[in-house]
């Protein structure tokens, strides 16, 4: 779908502004907000650049710069970090051969931590785009990552 | 304004009165209880964000900032203890450990909000517990725009830029982004110059620290301790008459602030503080020069002195004094249009003396004392804050009167004034309008009457207001009648609906202000124009209180002043009619010298009396007709033909290339004396630095040529004229140079020297002889030219923010050619499709009077069918294509309206 | 002893459930609950009482075997035990459920289920039989005190947001739940979400309101669903909307989904948020009761205070008082985490001591003795009292803070350091910027802790770090930068050995 027919879903009041990024995000393949788009959303709000940018750069499920294909986030919140979650993340670093923060040369994965995903109950857990994992194990935690790899060469 | 209760409190034993509900971070600093803070400033809201002003309030718990509290009586405070004072060390050192403290490096250096606290704090580098967390905060360095820089590792995120954009510009174009440590100021979305700053610069003013500092269009860096001196002057652009502080080093102008006094309380736009480096351009006139055998050579005083008076002489004595006509200049100061005007009247004998107002506001003048009394602006600027409706008409206040653009803007964001705009073109101020009725360019007498229609069918008029302070109702509303929403609609292209909304408005309001300027004037029918508004105003009873009135934004920084101070070929200083013996008589009194009885020529006739032969010489002081004028080619005609033509200016203008002597006069910063602004106050311009070369301010200049006459007019300083303008000037006679130079900003009418000037005109009498306002029965006139099939696009010409006029001043900066460079032409997208134009392309643009070259750019902001040229470009003049045809009453040419032909260039 | 036998179906369903309940007709004593936090992240999980024993990754074809083995034949199916045993306190007959009454009951789906078990009812019975006044009175009756964690009295809250002058009045209900630990508000939205609803409408009557928001927590994408369906099966039975059940009263619900940020869920920044501005915090006073929303009264109470409302209307103050404690009234929804045998939600009386809840709900620990508890959050404070009582005065006296009821529990074998860390991280990561202390103290506090972690720092440091949380609790802006004081005023106070044995002095 392109950004001028998410537009026009919404009345241009200002309150709009969150979902019509949230919801032009959702279309983009890139899975970020180009300059373009935020512009044009601005330009139908009539708000200034920046307050657009301003917000957009605030929310962490809004990205203005592009990331990989998927984003894992692995929860480095309390319940999660006492039950293991250094383990997963070293486990990803390894398995990914990328740092915090980085995506994968092949643009598949950027590796991320995030705060409590409130799924503590099966803590140390995982987010993989909208995907919630839980009562992650090293093992558990490769599977995943084949899945999304086989899932991708398909 | 009512006076605020005063309640009070005691800080730290301290016994302090202040008024209930000022901010406590202020009251303390206003009695010497120097509270630390750097997020609080005090033109706009708290944003208690540094923490750094906490205090201990007794009865509240904890902490509390001092900004965010608003005095209350019988508060008691501590704002210095040991804890208190270890808490804010803690916190300064958590600001220093984000920030890059390169002062040696920092233009803030010296003058820096931090810096001296963390001299106060003692917190020098070795003495921090806390290690900087530079390489975590993200570096930021966007110099993309003309005017500034900011650095994020200079930035302590106190939000007093994007308040400052907001709340005094109403503006808005910053904002945070990201979040935590990684929060930084943006403009665009990419850079600075992806953004709607026009750079006005009121962040950077307001910045505390050097993370928003000025780029050096004045060449080179500097620190506010490096600056020599710092001179308050006013701004010579536009007639807002904002007041700057000039910071010189070397005899330079090395940065540029707004100076915090009426009327600007320390705002400008671009121009005035980024755009004054033109009083250094190499192509300053130096010299006198003459031309010799077709060129310029440079020559001594005495020598152009002597030709320029004898030459006069000769044609004044060969053809007689009407042969001879003069151009003041609304660029020059009171004394010098007074000087000026007086040259033509006593020296050489004619009141052939007028200026550009003719082009701008003489319509205003002729049609508001019709209505009125007097042709200026009823209102006052600051006044604006408190209207409950401001009627906008011709008039692109944010371009043109950007600073008077920010209280219209801060009345809409925080006052809930209502504003109504009515323009043919999508100006800025749209944004802010809840009502805009896009008339067709023209028509407003139509559109004006169809409002008037509305409020009198729903009896929204103040009837008591028109029964005992008017006159003519009952001829006028005559005319009203038959100007319903739908006749006006037909008429204006606008809505009758939004004509209803906007009649309502402005009929209902409380307090409502009629703000206009060109759109309004520069029409065949622009007195009709101006008497239209008029009779809006008397039949709302919008006249003569507060934050109401009848307000003609004048355009040149003095232009107010030089109709003032009788650069008017009908009237003596002070709008005393030359055809009045009684008047007549005074200044022959004064002056020593029998005067002319005739009124004099005016802009355009003077042009036709040229090429019809009976005009010989001119002299123009201050003004490049060459380009301003309509119908350059006819202008151009003109002074070809006339024998002698003197051109006294700061640079060699296209007009100056015409004359015969051009003089070179020193510029608004090399010389003393007053502007008066738009809204009747006179302001103080002083002198800063030396002219360059032997330039001269002009009222030397022309004493000197008088004197070569043999007319001694016996000026020493500035001051002997003020003096005379005293004696003179009615409606000046209490601005003395005392009370000027003492820093009062008086507004006129002020009679005497104990009168405290005035407001607002017209509170208890209109200025006319019975002291009624008058309606008039105006009906509505097409423009001299409309659009038809061989010429079938209405051209409309104006200005835009970063030029003024024909340039000689805002191409000779730094900064403004980097915003426009250049010439170009507003057109709807839909006729560039139908024409097969490209954004961008070069068209021709001709007209029954001539032809340009310019580049069309595809724009929302004019409707289908008209275009729109700023005619400030020499290269793609719009004046070339201009009518010249005048309103008969004030003579003023149609600027605004001609019909022009668009062809694709193959 | 009654052999009746429960099974607890997960959120996850791909078409079991019907499955099951077919294949459960005609067994006695069986009963199929969905809906329910019971952990399960692989798949469809699903749980058999009374042995607790939770199956992952259920596919429907293997519904029947699981049946058959297990419910028939009472034998667990090993392919599928994942090796997790709940605890029966999951079972909602073991807890005093009110907020969590229906959940897993009924099929969060159907408004017909809703109803059918009373729903609605209490709305009908504020509109019809009672005023404004009158609902406001009952709930200040109630004592009930806000859930979203600093248990302000909501009566009182209501009072004021219907007293203020202003062109509009706006409800939000705030399931922008971020705080660690705690997931009570999803399970609400997910497993009941018409009480919610329900809760908004009375409170937007009681307070005059015309708009109420619903302001989610954008990854919580199951409770979108179901709140968006349940907003809209309201609208078509004229539950919300104009002239709701011909009572004259007429009130919309919009549902905005969050954009993610911890600060979001603080009510001003929520209300920024809102309006469509950066989720920052705004000076308070003045208060969303006085200006909120778009500068008008507007009431902003937690998911679990407005699902606490229908039963409090329905049933009466005195009824809700029967519960809890004097300051602290009604049931609370604690979620257990960390070391114990079982984690997850109970919905239980206000005031259970720390030890009924670790040991009675959590089932003890897994691994070692009880060293402390995470009380409220990352935002609470350690305490390692078990005689702690689980209310707000009783947290507090311990120097701690109930918060959200999440408890997260450290046995003496638990890398505390490393929680300290993650609380050091979050707050750092969730601070909005706006003020120094927080903005820049967070990063520190980030910076020392590492060292902790590594161990690489100094006793310096220990006190350095004390001192800026300190100071960001006298100075900062918001609650999220005052609140870091408590975590690692507490950790330092009971694991200062640990911390010191870190430290390279
Ligand atoms: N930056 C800058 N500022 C200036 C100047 C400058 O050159 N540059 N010049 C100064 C001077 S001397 C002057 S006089 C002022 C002029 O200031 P303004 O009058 O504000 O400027 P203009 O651009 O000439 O035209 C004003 C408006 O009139 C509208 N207009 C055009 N035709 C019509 C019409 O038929 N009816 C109505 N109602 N509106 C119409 C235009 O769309 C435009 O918005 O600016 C002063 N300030
Ligand atoms: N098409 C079209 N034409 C227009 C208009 C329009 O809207 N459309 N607007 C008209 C209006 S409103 C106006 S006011 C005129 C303006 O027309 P002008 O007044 O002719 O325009 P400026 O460029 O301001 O000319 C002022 C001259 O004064 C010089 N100058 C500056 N300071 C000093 C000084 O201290 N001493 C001396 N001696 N000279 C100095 C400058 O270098 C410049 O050459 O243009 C008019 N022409
Ligand atoms: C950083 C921060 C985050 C918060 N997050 C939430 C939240 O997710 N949900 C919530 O109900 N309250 C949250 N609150 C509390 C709200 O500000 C507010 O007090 C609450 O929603 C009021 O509801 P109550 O009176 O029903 O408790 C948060 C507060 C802070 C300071
Ligand atoms: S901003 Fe101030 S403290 Fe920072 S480097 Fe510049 S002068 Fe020094
Ligand atoms: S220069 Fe003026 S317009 Fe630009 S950002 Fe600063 S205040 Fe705003
Ligand atoms: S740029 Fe200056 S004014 Fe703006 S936030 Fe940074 S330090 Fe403050
Ligand atoms: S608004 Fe006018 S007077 Fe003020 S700085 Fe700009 S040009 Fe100068
Ligand atoms: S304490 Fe300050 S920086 Fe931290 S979240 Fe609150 S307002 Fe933002
Ligand atoms: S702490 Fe990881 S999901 Fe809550
Ligand atoms: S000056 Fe008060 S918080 Fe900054
Ligand atoms: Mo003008």
């Amino acid at each position: 779908m392109s950004i001028d027919n998410v537009l026009k879903k919404f009345e241009p009041l200002p309150e709009n502004l969150l979902p019509i990024l949230k919801e032009v995000q959702e279309t983009r393949p890139e899975g970020y907000l180009t300059p373009d788009d935020l512009r044009k959303v601005a330009k139908y709000l009539h708000m200034s650049y920046a307050r657009v940018y301003g917000v957009a750069s605030y929310c962490s499920a809004l990205r203005v710069v592009p990331k990989g294909m998927h984003i894992i986030q692995v929860c480095d919140s309390p319940a999660c970090q006492l039950m293991g979650a250094t383990t997963v993340l070293e486990e990803l670093k390894s398995l990914l051969g990328i740092s915090e923060g980085e995506t994968t040369p092949d643009g598949l994965f950027t590796l991320e931590t995030t705060s409590c995903l409130g799924v503590c109950g099966v803590a140390p857990a995982m987010v993989v785009d909208e995907d919630v994992w839980g009562n992650l194990t090293p093992d558990k935690i490769r599977q995943i990552i084949e899945s999304y790899r086989e899932e991708e060469t398909r | 304004m009512s006076s605020k209760e005063m309640v009070t409190i005691h800080i730290d034993g301290k016994e302090i009165h202040a008024p209930r509900g000022a901010s406590l971070l202020k009251v303390a600093r206003d009695n010497g209880i120097d509270i630390p803070g750097l997020c609080y400033y005090e033109k706009v809201s708290p944003t208690g964000s540094c923490r750094l002003c906490v205090v201990k309030i007794d009865g509240r718990p904890g902490l509390v900032p001092s900004c965010m509290v608003q005095v209350e009586d019988g508060m008691k405070v501590t704002a210095f203890d040991d804890e208190i004072e270890s808490v804010r060390r803690g916190i300064l050192e958590m600001i220093l450990a984000e920030h890059d403290d390169d002062c040696i490096n920092c233009e803030k250096n010296g003058s820096c909000e931090l810096q001296d606290l963390a001299f106060r704090y003692n917190l020098g580098r070795e003495l921090r517990t806390l290690p900087s967390l530079l390489d975590v905060v993200p570096k930021i360095y966007d110099d993309s725009s003309p005017v500034l820089i900011y650095d994020s590792h200079k930035c302590i995120k106190c939000g007093r830029c994007i308040k400052a954009c907001f709340e005094i510009q109403g503006k808005g174009v910053l904002s945070f982004a990201g979040k935590g440590l990684g929060e930084y100021v943006v403009a665009g979305i990419e850079n600075w110059a992806d953004s709607a700053c026009d750079g006005c610069g009121e962040c950077v003013q307001a910045c505390p620290t050097g993370a928003l500092v000025e780029k050096p269009v004045y060449g080179v860096r500097v620190r506010e301790i490096d600056v020599d001196r710092k001179v308050v002057t006013t701004c010579p652009y536009c007639g807002v008459g904002c007041q700057l502080e000039l910071w010189i080093k070397d005899d330079r102008i090395v940065k540029v602030r707004g100076y915090d006094d009426i009327p600007n309380r320390g705002s400008t736009c671009v121009k005035g503080r980024f755009g004054l480096d033109f009083v250094h351009s190499p192509d300053r006139l130096k010299y006198p020069l003459i031309k010799k055998d077709g060129k310029f050579v440079e020559v001594s005083w005495e020598e152009a002195l002597d030709y320029v008076a004898s030459r006069l002489s000769e044609i004044r004595d060969k053809y007689g004094p009407d042969a001879i006509a003069g151009l003041s200049s609304a660029k020059c100061t009171n004394e010098e249009n007074f000087v000026f005007q007086k040259f033509m009247r006593a020296v050489i004998g004619t009141n052939s003396v007028d200026h550009c107002a003719r082009l701008c506001h003489a319509s205003t003048i002729a049609g508001l004392v019709r209505a009125f009394g007097s042709g200026a602006m009823t209102n006052s600027i600051e006044e604006f804050l408190n209207a409950d409706v401001i009627f906008i008409t011709g008039s692109n206040t944010t371009e043109t009167h950007p600073v008077t653009a920010t209280y219209i803007k801060r009345a809409v964001l925080f006052h809930n004034a209502k504003l109504i705009v009515a323009d043919p073109r999508r100006i800025d101020l749209v944004d802010y309008a809840t009502v805009w009725l896009q008339q067709r360019n023209g028509t407003d007498v139509a559109l004006f009457n169809g409002l008037m229609h509305v409020i009198w069918k729903e009896g929204l008029m103040d009837e008591e207001f028109i029964r005992s302070r008017t006159e003519g109702f009952d001829e006028f509303i005559k005319v009203i009648e038959k100007f319903t929403p739908e006749k006006t609609e037909e008429i204006t292209d606008v809505p009758k609906e939004k004509i209803i909304e906007a009649a309502r408005l402005y009929g209902s309001a409380e307090r409502a202000s009629i703000v206009y300027a060109m759109g309004i004037t520069q029409h065949v029918t622009g007195t009709d124009n101006v008497l239209s508004l008029a009779n809006m105003a008397l039949l709302t009873g919008n006249v003569g209180r507060e934050s109401t009135g009848v307000n003609p934004l004048r355009g040149q920084n003095n232009v107010q002043g030089a109709c003032d101070l009788g650069a008017l070929p009908n009237v003596f200083p002070g709008y005393q009619k030359v055809t009045d013996p009684n008047a007549r008589r005074k200044f022959e009194e004064a002056w020593g010298v029998k005067l002319p009885e005739e009124p004099g020529l005016t802009v355009v006739e003077m042009m036709y009396a040229a090429t019809q032969g009976k005009v010989k010489a001119m002299y123009f002081m201050g003004e490049n007709p060459v380009i301003s004028d309509p119908n350059i080619p006819h202008v151009k005609e003109a002074l070809e033909v006339v024998e002698f033509l003197v051109v006294q200016d700061i640079f060699l203008t296209e007009t100056a290339q015409y004359a015969d002597v051009v003089l070179p006069a020193a510029s608004f910063a090399e010389k003393n004396g007053t502007y008066t602004n738009t809204e009747r106050r006179v302001l103080w311009v002083q002198k800063a630095i030396d002219p360059p070369g032997e330039a001269k301010p002009d009222w030397v200049i022309v004493q000197d040529v008088a004197r070569k006459m043999g007319y001694d007019m016996g000026y020493s300083s500035v001051k002997d004229i003020i003096d005379e303008i005293n004696r003179l000037v009615p409606i000046y006679a209490g601005i003395t140079y005392e009370r000027i130079r003492n820093g009062e900003k008086l507004q006129w009418p002020c009679p005497s020297p104990e009168h405290p000037g005035t407001k607002y005109l017209y509170k208890d009498r209109f200025n006319r002889p019975n002291g009624l306002g008058k309606f008039h029965p105006v009906d509505f006139i097409p423009p001299a030219e409309w659009p038809d099939e061989e010429y079938p696009f209405l051209l409309s010409t104006g200005r835009i923010l970063y030029h003024f006029h024909t340039t000689s001043m805002t191409r000779r900066t730094q900064a403004l050619p980097q915003y426009v460079e250049g010439p170009y032409m507003e057109m709807h997208p839909d006729d560039m499709k139908k024409l097969g134009i490209e954004d961008g392309e070069v068209v021709r643009v001709v007209s029954r009077r001539g032809e340009i070259k310019i580049k069309a750019i595809a724009s929302g902001r004019v409707y289908s069918g008209s275009v729109f040229i700023p005619f400030h470009f020499a290269e793609a003049a719009a004046n070339m294509l201009t009518n010249d045809a005048l309103d008969p009453i004030s003579k003023i040419p149609e600027l605004k309206v001609a019909a022009v032909r668009i062809e694709k260039i193959e | 002893m009654s052999s009746r036998r429960y099974v607890l179906l997960g959120v996850a369903d791909d078409g079991v459930f019907s499955r099951l309940k077919a294949e459960i007709e005609g067994l006695p004593n069986v009963e199929v609950i969905r809906g329910l936090s019971i952990g399960d992240f692989d798949g469809v999980s699903l749980a058999v009482f009374p042995t607790g024993v939770r199956y992952s990754g259920v596919p429907v074809s293997e519904v029947p075997t699981i049946v058959k083995k297990h419910l028939e034949g009472d034998k667990t199916v090993d392919q599928r035990f994942d090796g997790s045993v709940l605890p029966s306190t999951i079972l909602p007959s073991r807890q005093k459920r009110i907020v969590l009454e229906r959940v897993g009951v009924i099929d969060p789906e159907s408004i017909d289920e809703y109803i059918e078990s009373g729903g609605y009812e209490a709305l009908k019975k504020a509109l019809n039989e009672m005023s404004p006044a009158d609902v406001i009175e009952e709930v200040k009756a109630s004592g009930l005190r806000g859930r979203g964690g600093a248990g302000f009295p909501t009566g009182l809250k209501w009072e004021f947001t219907a007293k203020s002058e202003g062109k509009m009045r706006f409800v939000i209900a705030n399931a922008d739940e971020s705080e660690p630990g705690t997931f009570k508000d999803r399970v609400i939205e997910e497993g009941d979400p018409h009480r919610l609803i329900e809760g908004v409408l009375i409170a937007g009557y009681a307070v005059g309101a015309s708009q109420g928001y619903i302001f989610v927590r954008g990854e919580h994408s199951l409770a979108i669903e179901r709140l968006k369906k349940a907003i809209a099966d309201a609208k078509e039975r004229s539950f919300i909307g104009e002239n709701i059940l011909d009572t004259g009263f007429s009130f919309d619900i919009r549902l905005v989904p969050s954009a993610g940020g911890y600060i979001c869920g603080e009510e001003t920044a929520l209300i920024e948020a809102l309006e469509g501005k950066r989720g920052q915090p705004r000076p308070k006073p003045p208060y969303p009761p006085q200006k909120g929303l778009w500068n008008q009264p507007t009431l902003v109470n937690n998911v679990e205070t407005l699902a606490n409302v229908p039963s409090i209307i329905m049933k009466g103050a005195n009824w809700y008082r029967s519960f809890g404690t004097e300051s602290s009234p009604g049931t609370k929804v604690y979620s257990v985490l960390g070391n114990t045998v079982h984690t997850g939600l109970f919905e239980a009386p206000m005031g259970i001591t720390l030890r009924e809840l670790v040991f009675d709900y959590g089932g003890g620990l897994k691994d070692g003795e009880f060293r402390a508890a995470l009380v409220g959050g990352a935002a609470g404070g350690f305490i390692a009292d078990l005689d702690t009582k689980l209310d707000f005065e009783g947290v507090k006296e311990k120097g701690g803070m109930l918060g959200s009821g999440a408890v997260l529990v450290l046995s003496d074998k638990a890398d505390a350091i490393g929680v300290l860390l993650s609380i050091a991280r979050f707050f750092k990561r969730e601070s909005c910027g706006k003020c120094v202390p927080c903005r820049v103290g967070t990063q520190i506090i980030t910076d020392i802790m590492t060292r902790v972690y590594n161990g690489n720092c100094t006793r310096k440091d220990l006190d350095v770090m004390l001192d800026i949380a300190y100071n960001m609790k006298l100075t900062s802006f918001c609650p999220l930068g005052q609140s870091v004081h408590l975590p690692v005023k507490t950790a330092l106070e009971i694991f200062r050995a640990d911390f010191e044995s870190r430290c390279g002095d």
